[in-house]
Formats: structure tokens, C-alpha cells, sequence
């Protein structure tokens, strides 16, 4: 049933493409094809753009690859037959490149998007270079001619068919991917990057993943304009192609399958018929582009779908999935040190807990609480001492990689994905560590559930009533609630909760802390609380630790910290 | 010394001094103020097209530059008060916004002008004899007039609190404010003062280069390798990038090529970002 | 010149964090605003600042109607305010922070405060950032009082800062005001407070839950509301 829903847009296509040829003549159909061709090409950039958030603006550098490799194979290949072997090699190379292109940038940081955009344009440039260059290879500034047809299609005829069905495969496959959990994880990367590698996603070999399918669609794109074209020039190769690219994705629609080649199609034709009889006719387009920018994000193809249905697995598919972690953690650190931008956070840290049960952090503002959080989740660079869990080092780990081991963290402020409903929010929490393989490539993985899932919901109505919400619409109450419970529904073995009880009246903290006390309870877990409110930590009870100036001051019952003078100086006069 | 080993030399410096006067207007707006304007070699572009413009009217080029700090200022002032004032936290949409600005900006050219080359003339673009060789007046003065400037600049940063404003308030905006700093018009004067200088440096190269609409992007790459290379907010990142940059790329196309020497620089600025993503003389 | 705010209420987006507070600072005294964690000190000091926008209340200062004013018009008027965090530019040195936003370099400016905080004088070449929490505290309050407002608004100026420091702080407070200069001060630390405060305001929950002259209300009634 999902599928024909998913499936609307390549159906639609489809009925236009077949019925075209009869509408018109044989020279328009060949243009048309042309124009399918240059909008699969911006499909791939409005994938990057449109889903993950981060813009390729030199994406006809892997189109001119396919165009160029594409070409020289079918060249050799009308002299020696074992040569068409070769024609899927010649496509996916490019997609290689773009693999480890977005590897290397985005393995940085997760604000390398605006990097990455240079780079992308500075790499097309040089491909443009390149093929003027080595005349050698590529024919130089006129260009690799003489390009034989496809095997099986003539050029002006039955080509068209090929590049139709492949427009509305890919436009199939677009819509489909979308529609699954990988489609989710792709917008929640451009809403909310940091939580999902506090999640234990490798975002960046996602992006990379991504970019790398997006550069395989523009590089078959670019083997069937030299098919199309016969002749493959540099300009295929160059950043005037590119930027067309990205305004054609941005009219037409960058966050839909068929945006991208409405925006070819319309755009693109046009301009070609009417860019040498109107002057301005380019400075309007580009006119056209800042203002869909600026205020028509959606494009074309974004006035045209309204209300898109949530995506929903088919109902009562509830598939028990097992725990990925082992419970009750051990944490250890010893004399940690850590700064950013040369100031001295934590200064010799040395703190130790072992086995379930719930802790306490306190201290004035300033004493590191947060920060001692941020460097066991990887977002502080350790520059002295050692952390260890369950006995294994763990200092210096990227964030998505600490997470993976069993730590989940709640932050300050709470993070959610804000564009995304409570549903998919939880999603995303429940398939960390245990979606593998093509599980996020199922719809049935949509339907997961677990016991812990549900007892949650149970405990915080006011999740279950708003499960299609948009994150960001909810009260700051529930968004804590939301995030405690993204925080624990990958069962981790170490939770960190970072102040879950801000902001909330004295009615919902209390509600929070019970919450807290039984869920942790029953995952079994260590969990580390930062608190400033003393009535939820001597509820909660335990171990209370600490921490002043960058270090631990002290720790023990609740009771023994108020008493002593120690930290009562600190405090200095206003006695907790 | 042969007088190969003097144009060599003379065709490095003048090859550090183009790239230094190209990206100063963007360490500005880039380094100082943190705004990835696309839009940087646009200007650059079109203060070549206003000393072409001077010409078809038949004036002499220094009114150029009145025009281009007329063009460059006024365009300036309305693209950071309605296009990047509202996206200053947004670092991705101000590299869109400036470089849908940068198309737009080359077609009107493109329409204004057409796609042809353009050349400019200058009375000092004679050659003259350097140690026995003949070079290009105009480019030696150039390359002086840069050192100058540069020095200019050195003396003036260290004195003045400007620069280490606007640093400082793009680094803490809420605390700059507080101390009575006015981040808005800083801000703006910054912005102005950086697009600016990139049309000044385009009105300086015109009878140097090749005019055409398209030059801006290669001006914008370079100068944000520069940057990239060299660290941003620190005069001595100005000099070390454009010394690396421009050092690799003119010693590498010579040996092997402008295609080579761009995949260079490329490797170099991609080397930097994924090591040393603060650049080598970063204050921090 | 006095301070007076009425009906203060303010906060982040649709949370409203302080909820109708009013108060007085007149010249040569100093209030003091003081409440658990959370309580929304902090909110109330950037309201009064001009940091955050009011959602209703009004802010006169010597008369005239300031509710609404820039933050950076306001130094010119008097008032100099210090955040609770980021309180120094840390990538530049602890000289270039006492500085860069005078146009004068008056030597005389900070002697008396150097004297007092003999470390800000040796380390002046130092990149700020490279502080300790309580050092860069201590170069916020120089740099505030270098100033000479005659308001400062300082948002829990102690956190982090050494006993001996405190009492310096304190004593300069005291020096201060008897010049006629005013203090508003968040703070947590209460025997600090109680050196110079003349009075008091106690948040809870963004409300005033007491407020007076320090002496009438006495520390003990105070810490009561503190203590949970």
C-alpha cells in the first residue's frame, strides 16, 4: 500500500513521458530528453540540498566524469565489443571520487557544510581545467566527438525510452528512499547533526554515502548525455553547468523527487530558446533564484504538494528488538584535562563510579559539570589524563562513536529534531545500535517498538497524545520529556542527564524525577544527573558529587555534602 | 643575476601582490567579520568593469575609482543590511544568499556588457629595464604600490582598535555590545569597507587582465584558500597564506602547468582544512 | 541618578521566565537581587540591560523612559552591564580587553584597580581566554569598573573567584558607592552581598517573593528562601 502512495510522482512522470512523443514532434521530444537528462543531474544535487542540508555547488564535475569516462568506453567499445564491461565501471567512478571527497571534509566537523561547498566548486573548476588540458584524453577545448549510440536505441528515437524510464526510476527511487527510515535519518542530519552522532549515527559516512549516490545519479545522467549529445565538451564538466544545476534543483523543488526535473525541464528549456533573444533573460532567472531562496525555499514542486501524509509503517507490526548494549557501566576518569580556545576548563578531574544506580553532580556555575559531559561525549578534545568505560579508553573518540559503546547523553538545552514529529524523533533514538544492514531501508522498521518504548509513553501521556506533533511545537516540558526519552530508548549502559528537570514547574519535576528513578531502574543502567535543584537531589537519593573550579571537591550522601565546610565555602554563604 | 632569474622573480612578486590586493577586501569580511561572501570576486569584477567603463566614456582611469567606491559601496551597504544582516548566525544561508548574489551580479554584467573580453589601456603598461630586463611599468608599480600598502596596514592594525572591534564583536557579540560597541553600524561599515577594497583591487588590475564577466569566481577561490591557509582575523595569516598559496601556485604552473598548479593549491587548502582548520596564524 | 523598574516580565520566546518584578536603585546604593538556581536572576538583569526585549514593563533611569533602548546606547547613558558567562573577548589579551572599547588610553583609569588586583597588572600580555574562570571574572569587574558607570549591572561578578579577591571586590563596591555610583547586583553569594547591599530583591520561581532594605529583612529570613 505504501509503495503505490511512495510511487505517485514516478507514476505521474511516467504518464507524461509515454504520452509525450504522440503530443509532439520529434525534435522537441529529443530537446525534452536532453532536459530529463540535465534534470537527474540536479536530482542528485537536490538530494545532498534538499534532504541532508549541505549543497554541492560543483556537482557537473561528476557529470562530465560519467559524460567523459562514458563517452571514451562507447568510443573503444564500437572498435571491440568487451569494452561495454566497462560502461557500469565508467558510471560508478565518479561516485568512488564523491565517496572520498565528502569523507575527507566531513570527517572534520559537522560544520564543514559551507567548506564543503567551496571545495565542490573549486573541484569542478579544476575538472574544467582539466579537460581543456589534457587534450589527449578528452579532445581537449573541442571536446570528445564522435560518441556511437547506445547499443540497441537510436540516438533521435528510441533513446528517448531509456532516458524516460530512467527518469522515472530515479524519480521512483527518490520517493521510495524518502519514504523509509534512511529518509528520516537524512533530514534529521540537516536538522539536528549533533544529536544524532550523541545518537551513535556515523553522520559523516551517511553524508558520505549520500553524496556518493547523488554523484552515481549525475554521473549515469552524464553517460546518457554523451549517448544523447555524441559529442561531451568541457562545459559539461564546468561551474556555469553546475550552477544551473543548483537553480534548476532550487526552482523546481529541492526537497522533492520530481522538483528537480520540473525545474530542469521548464527552466532549462526555456532558457535555452530565449537566452539569446532576451538579454536579461539570465540576470531574471538568477533574479528568480534569489527570490526563491530567500522566500520560497520549496520551490515549485513545494506550492504544488500540500499536506504530505506522515509516513507510517503498516499498522501492528510491533517487533520486539533486543537490547545492543550490555547494562550497568563502569566510569572512570583520571585527571582529565580539557579547554577550548586555550581556556582551561577541566583541571585534573578525577571522578570514578561503578554499577546501576543514579548519581548527582553539583556545583556552581562555571565548575565544569556540563563540560565534564561534553568531553566524555567526545565534543571536548582530551588534552590530559584518561577516561575510560567499562575499562576501555575512550578519550578522543568522535561523539558518534562514544555513543555507540553505551552512553547516552541528555543535553542542557534540549535537543530534539525539531521539523520532525515525536514519532520519528523516538524512531530514530529506537533504531540507533539496532538498525543494521538494509533495516533502514524497510518500511517495516518505521513499525518497530520495544517494552521500554511503551512504558515510557505510559509514563508521559503527553508523548502519546502528540505522536505526529512536530518536535519543535511542543512546550518546553514535553520537549524534556521527549529527550529523556530518546536518551534512554537505546538502552544505553551509561545515561548522562544534563539538567532534565529545567524549566519545569515543581509539579513536573516532580513527575521527571519519578520517571527517571523507574526507568533507569529498569534498564539497569549508571546514570549521571546534573542538578541545581536540591529537592530532586536528595529525592533521588544516592551519591552526590562535587565539582569546583574544573575538578571534584568532593563526594558522598547528600547529607555528608551539606554538611561539610568545604563546600559550604564554595557555595560561600548561601548554604544549600 | 641572469635575466631570467629577475623576470622569474618579478613575476612571482607580481603574482603575490595581485593575490594579496584580491583577497585583502575578503579578510576583512571573511577574517574579521565572518561572513562567507561568494559574492567577493564579483566585486573584484566589477571594479575592472568600472575602469572599462571610465574608458568607453573617455575619461582617464583614476575616475575609476571614485566609481567602483560609488558602485562597490553603495551595493555593499544594501547587500549587508537586506541580504546578510538577517542570516548572520546562519553560515550556510549567507553562502547561498551571496551566491545567488554572485549570479545575479554576473548576468546583469554579462547583459550590461556582453560575454566578450574586454581589455583596458594604460600609457604605463610600457615596459621599462629592470637589471637589464624589460618589464611592464604598470606592474612594478603595482608591485610597489602593494608593498606599500601592506605596510600601511601593518603599522595602522597595530594602532587602531577598529580591527580588533570587529574581531572581538564577531567573537562575542553580546559583550561587545554591552561595552557599548555598536555592533550593527560596525558591522556595516566592515562589510562596506571590505567589498570596497576587492573593487579597488579590480580597478588596479584592469590593464592587467583580461575583462570578462566569469573572472570573479577564480578571485573568490583564491582568496578563501588564502584565508583558509593562512588563518583568518591576523595580518600575518594574510601574508603567510598568500605566501603559500601564491608561492605553490605560481612555482607549480610554471613547472607543470595552470591546470597543476590549481590541483595544488586545491590539496594544500584541503590538507589545512581537514589538520589545521584554524590556518597557521590564527589567534587561538 | 536612580534606576526604576515596574512590572518587569520577560523571557525566551514563549517562556516567560521573570513574571512582574519591580524595584529601585538610587544613586550611591546597591540592590541586590538574589534566588536559587533558575529562579530567573539572570533573565531580569539582561531585561534590565536591554539585552532581552521586555515583554511588559517599564525602565526609567534618571528620568528619562529607557524601556526598549539598544544595549550598546546604553554605556553612553550610564550603565554598564556584565554577563554571567563569556565575560571577556578570549582570544584577545587581558590589556586588549581592558581597552579595546575606549577611545582615551587615561593611564589613571585603572591604577587604583591594578593596585588591588596586582595579577591583572602582570598578566596583561596574557591571552584572556587563558584565565582561570575566576580571573576572567575578576578582568570583567575591572573592565566594568573601569568604566566608571554610575550603574553597574554585575551578574554573579564572585562565581569562581577567590576569598581575598571577593572582599577586594566588596571593598571596592563600598568605595564606589560612596561616590555616588550604583550597583545592581545578581548574586548567589551571600555574605558577599551582605558587605554593601543596601537592598534586597528574592526571586523565586520569576517572582518577588520578598523584598527591602537588607537590615529590616535580615540575613536569616533571606536564607530561608534560599535553603530548600
Amino acid at each position: 500500500m505504501a509503495f503505490f502512495r511512495d510511487a505517485k510522482p514516478a507514476a505521474a512522470l511516467a504518464a507524461v513521458l509515454a504520452g509525450l512523443p504522440w503530443a509532439s514532434n520529434d525534435f522537441t521530444t529529443y530537446q525534452i530528453a536532453l532536459f530529463l537528462v540535465y534534470g537527474m543531474a540536479a536530482q542528485g544535487v537536490a538530494l545532498c540540498w534538499g534532504r541532508l542540508g549541505f549543497l554541492s555547488l560543483g556537482h557537473a564535475l561528476f557529470f562530465g566524469l560519467g559524460a567523459y569516462l562514458s563517452g571514451g568506453v562507447l568510443r573503444a567499445a564500437s572498435n571491440e565489443a568487451l569494452w561495454y564491461l566497462l560502461l557500469p565501471l565508467a558510471i560508478a567512478a565518479p561516485a568512488l571520487l564523491a565517496y572520498l571527497i565528502a569523507r575527507v571534509v566531513f570527517a572534520r566537523s559537522t560544520r564543514s557544510g559551507p567548506y564543503f561547498s567551496l571545495i565542490t566548486l573549486a573541484l569542478t573548476i579544476l575538472g574544467f581545467l582539466a579537460a581543456q588540458q589534457w587534450s589527449g584524453l578528452t579532445g581537449g577545448f573541442n571536446g570528445m566527438a564522435d560518441i556511437p549510440e547506445l547499443p540497441g536505441t537510436s540516438r533521435y528515437e528510441t533513446l528517448y525510452w531509456v532516458i524516460a524510464a530512467c527518469a522515472v526510476g530515479s524519480t521512483l527511487a527518490l520517493s521510495l528512499l524518502v519514504a523509509r527510515p534512511i529518509g528520516v535519518v537524512w533530514e534529521a542530519i540537516a536538522q539536528n547533526e549533533d544529536r544524532l552522532q550523541l545518537l551513535g549515527y556515523a553522520t559523516d559516512r551517511i553524508k558520505a554515502l549520500a553524496f556518493a549516490g547523488s554523484a552515481l545519479l549525475t554521473s549515469l545522467a552524464g553517460a546518457l548525455f554523451a549517448a544523447h549529445q555524441g559529442i561531451v565538451t568541457p562545459q559539461a564538466m564546468g561551474f556555469v553547468l553546475s550552477t544551473e544545476l543548483v537553480i534548476w534543483a532550487a526552482v523546481g523543488g529541492k526537497a522533492s523527487a520530481l522538483g528537480p526535473l520540473l525545474g530542469a525541464t521548464i527552466v532549462g528549456y526555456a532558457s535555452a530558446e530565449l537566452r539569446e533573444q532576451l538579454p536579461y533573460w539570465e540576470a531574471a532567472v538568477a533574479t528568480l533564484f534569489i527570490g526563491v531562496v530567500l522566500f520560497l525555499p520549496d520551490g515549485v514542486a513545494g506550492l504544488m504538494r500540500r499536506g504530505q501524509a506522515p509516513r507510517r509503517a503498516s499498522a501492528g507490526q510491533a517487533k520486539p528488538v533486543r537490547r545492543p548494549f550490555a547494562p550497568a557501566a563502569s566510569l572512570a576518569l583520571a585527571e582529565v584535562q580539557t579547554g577550548q580556545s586555550g581556556v582551561r576548563i577541566l583541571d585534573g578531574l578525577s571522578l570514578g563510579l561503578q554499577g546501576p544506580g543514579i548519581r548527582c553532580i553539583i556545583g556552581p556555575n562555571g565548575a565544569g559539570k556540563t563540560s565534564m559531559f561534553n568531553l566524555i561525549t567526545g565534543r571536548l578534545p582530551l588534552l590530559g589524563g584518561s577516561v575510560r568505560l567499562n575499562g576501555h579508553d575512550i578519550g578522543g573518540q568522535p561523539a558518534w562513536r562514544v555513543a555507540r559503546q553505551g552512553i547516552g547523553r541528555k543535553m542542557q538545552v534540549p535537543s530534539v529534531f525539531p521539523a520532525l514529529s515525536v514519532r520519528e524523533n523516538l524512531g530514530l533514538a529506537l533504531w540507533a545500535g539496532r538498525a543494521h544492514g538494509t533495516d533502514l531501508l524497510c518500511l517495516a522498521t518505521l513499525g518497530w517498538q520495544t517494552p521500554l518504548l511503551t512504558d515510557i509513553l505510559g509514563q508521559f501521556q503527553a508523548l502519546s497524545e502528540r505522536l505526529d506533533n512536530p518536535a519543535g511545537n511542543l512546550a518546553q516540558g514535553h520537549r524534556q520529556a521527549l529527550e529523556l526519552a530518546m536518551t534512554l530508548l537505546p538502552e544505553p549502559g551509561l545515561v548522562l542527564l544534563d539538567e532534565p528537570c529545567a524549566g519545569l514547574s515543581p509539579a513536573e519535576t516532580h513527575h521527571m524525577i519519578q520517571a527517571i528513578q523507574s526507568l533507569v531502574l529498569r534498564i539497569g543502567a549508571a546514570a549521571l544527573l546534573i542538578e541545581h535543584d536540591m529537592s530532586a537531589v536528595d529525592a533521588l537519593g544516592g551519591e552526590v558529587y562535587v565539582l569546583h573550579q574544573g575538578r571534584l571537591l568532593e563526594q558522598g550522601p547528600l547529607a555528608q555534602i551539606q554538611a561539610s565546610s568545604a563546600v559550604r565555602a564554595i557555595y560561600a554563604g548561601g548554604r544549600k | 643575476m641572469d635575466s631570467g632569474t629577475v623576470l622569474h622573480a618579478l613575476n612571482l612578486a607580481y603574482e603575490l601582490a595581485t593575490l594579496a590586493l584580491t583577497t585583502l577586501g575578503l579578510a576583512i569580511v571573511f577574517g574579521l567579520l565572518g561572513v562567507m561572501n561568494m559574492a567577493h570576486g564579483e566585486f573584484v569584477m566589477m571594479g575592472a568593469y568600472a575602469a572599462v567603463t571610465v574608458q568607453q566614456w573617455g575619461l582617464p582611469l583614476i575616475t575609476a575609482v571614485p566609481l567602483a567606491v560609488v558602485v562597490c559601496g553603495g551595493l555593499g551597504y544594501a547587500v549587508e543590511r537586506w541580504l546578510i544582516r538577517p542570516l548572520y548566525a546562519r553560515p550556510f544561508d549567507t553562502l547561498l544568499a551571496t551566491w545567488a548574489l554572485a549570479m545575479l551580479l554576473r548576468k546583469l554584467v554579462e547583459a550590461i556588457f556582453g560575454r566578450g573580453y574586454r581589455n583596458v589601456e594604460s600609457a604605463l603598461t610600457q615596459p621599462t629595464l629592470i637589471l637589464g630586463s624589460p618589464y611592464p611599468v604598470y606592474r612594478l608599480a603595482l608591485i610597489v604600490f602593494t608593498l606599500a600598502v601592506m605596510a600601511g596596514l601593518f603599522v595602522w592594525y597595530r594602532q587602531s582598535a577598529a580591527g580588533l572591534r570587529v574581531r572581538a564583536m564577531t567573537a562575542n557579540p553580546i559583550l561587545a555590545q554591552a561595552l557599548g560597541i555598536p555592533t550593527r553600524r560596525l558591522a556595516s561599515q566592515a562589510f562596506v569597507i571590505g567589498v570596497v577594497l576587492a573593487g579597488l583591487s579590480g580597478v588596479l588590475l584592469a590593464p592587467l587582465i583580461r575583462i570578462e564577466p566569469g573572472i570573479g569566481v577564480d578571485y573568490l577561490l583564491d582568496a578563501f584558500f588564502v584565508l583558509v591557509v593562512g588563518g583568518l582575523g591576523t595580518l600575518g595569516g594574510l601574508f603567510g597564506g598568500v605566501g603559500i598559496i601564491g608561492g605553490a601556485q605560481a612555482i607549480t604552473s610554471s613547472i607543470a602547468g595552470q591546470t597543476s598548479g590549481y590541483a595544488v593549491v586545491l590539496m594544500i587548502s584541503i590538507v589545512f582544512l581537514w589538520l589545521k582548520p584554524d590556518g597557521l596564524f590564527s589567534r587561538r | 541618578m536612580s534606576l526604576t523598574f515596574t512590572n518587569i516580565v520577560c523571557g525566551y520566546g514563549d517562556t516567560l521566565v521573570v513574571k512582574g518584578v519591580s524595584g529601585q536603585v538610587q544613586a550611591g546604593r546597591a540592590l541586590a537581587i538574589v534566588g536559587r538556581n533558575g529562579v530567573g536572576k539572570s533573565t531580569l538583569l539582561k531585561g534590565l540591560a536591554g539585552l532581552l526585549p521586555l515583554a511588559q514593563g517599564q525602565l526609567i533611569w534618571g528620568g528619562r523612559d529607557i524601556t526598549g533602548s539598544a544595549l550598546h546606547t546604553r554605556v553612553a547613558q550610564g550603565m554598564a552591564y556584565t554577563p554571567q558567562d563569556n565575560v571577556v573577548f578570549a582570544e584577545l589579551s587581558v590589556a586588549e580587553n581592558l581597552w579595546l572599547h575606549l577611545d582615551d588610553r587615561d593611564a589613571d583609569r585603572y591604577t587604583e584597580l591594578f593596585e588591588q588586583f596586582p595579577l591583572l597588572a602582570r598578566r596583561q600580555s596574557q591571552r584572556s581566554g587563558s584565565l582561570s574562570g575566576g580571573e576572567r571574572k575578576l578582568l570583567a569587574f575591572t573592565r566594568t569598573l573601569g568604566l566608571r558607570p554610575k550603574l553597574a549591572l554585575l551578574d554573579e561578578p564572585t562565581e569562581g573567584v577567590q576569598p581575598e579577591n571577593i572582599d577586594r571586590m566588596a571593598h571596592l563596591i563600598r568605595q564606589r558607592k560612596s561616590t555616588g555610583a550604583s550597583f545592581l547586583i545578581v548574586e548567589q553569594n551571600l555574605e558577599f552581598v551582605s558587605a554593601f547591599a543596601d537592598d534586597v530583591i528574592v526571586l523565586d520561581h520569576g517572582e518577588q517573593v520578598l523584598q527591602g532594605a537588607l537590615a529590616d529583612l535580615g540575613r536569616e529570613r533571606i536564607e530561608r528562601h534560599l535553603v530548600v
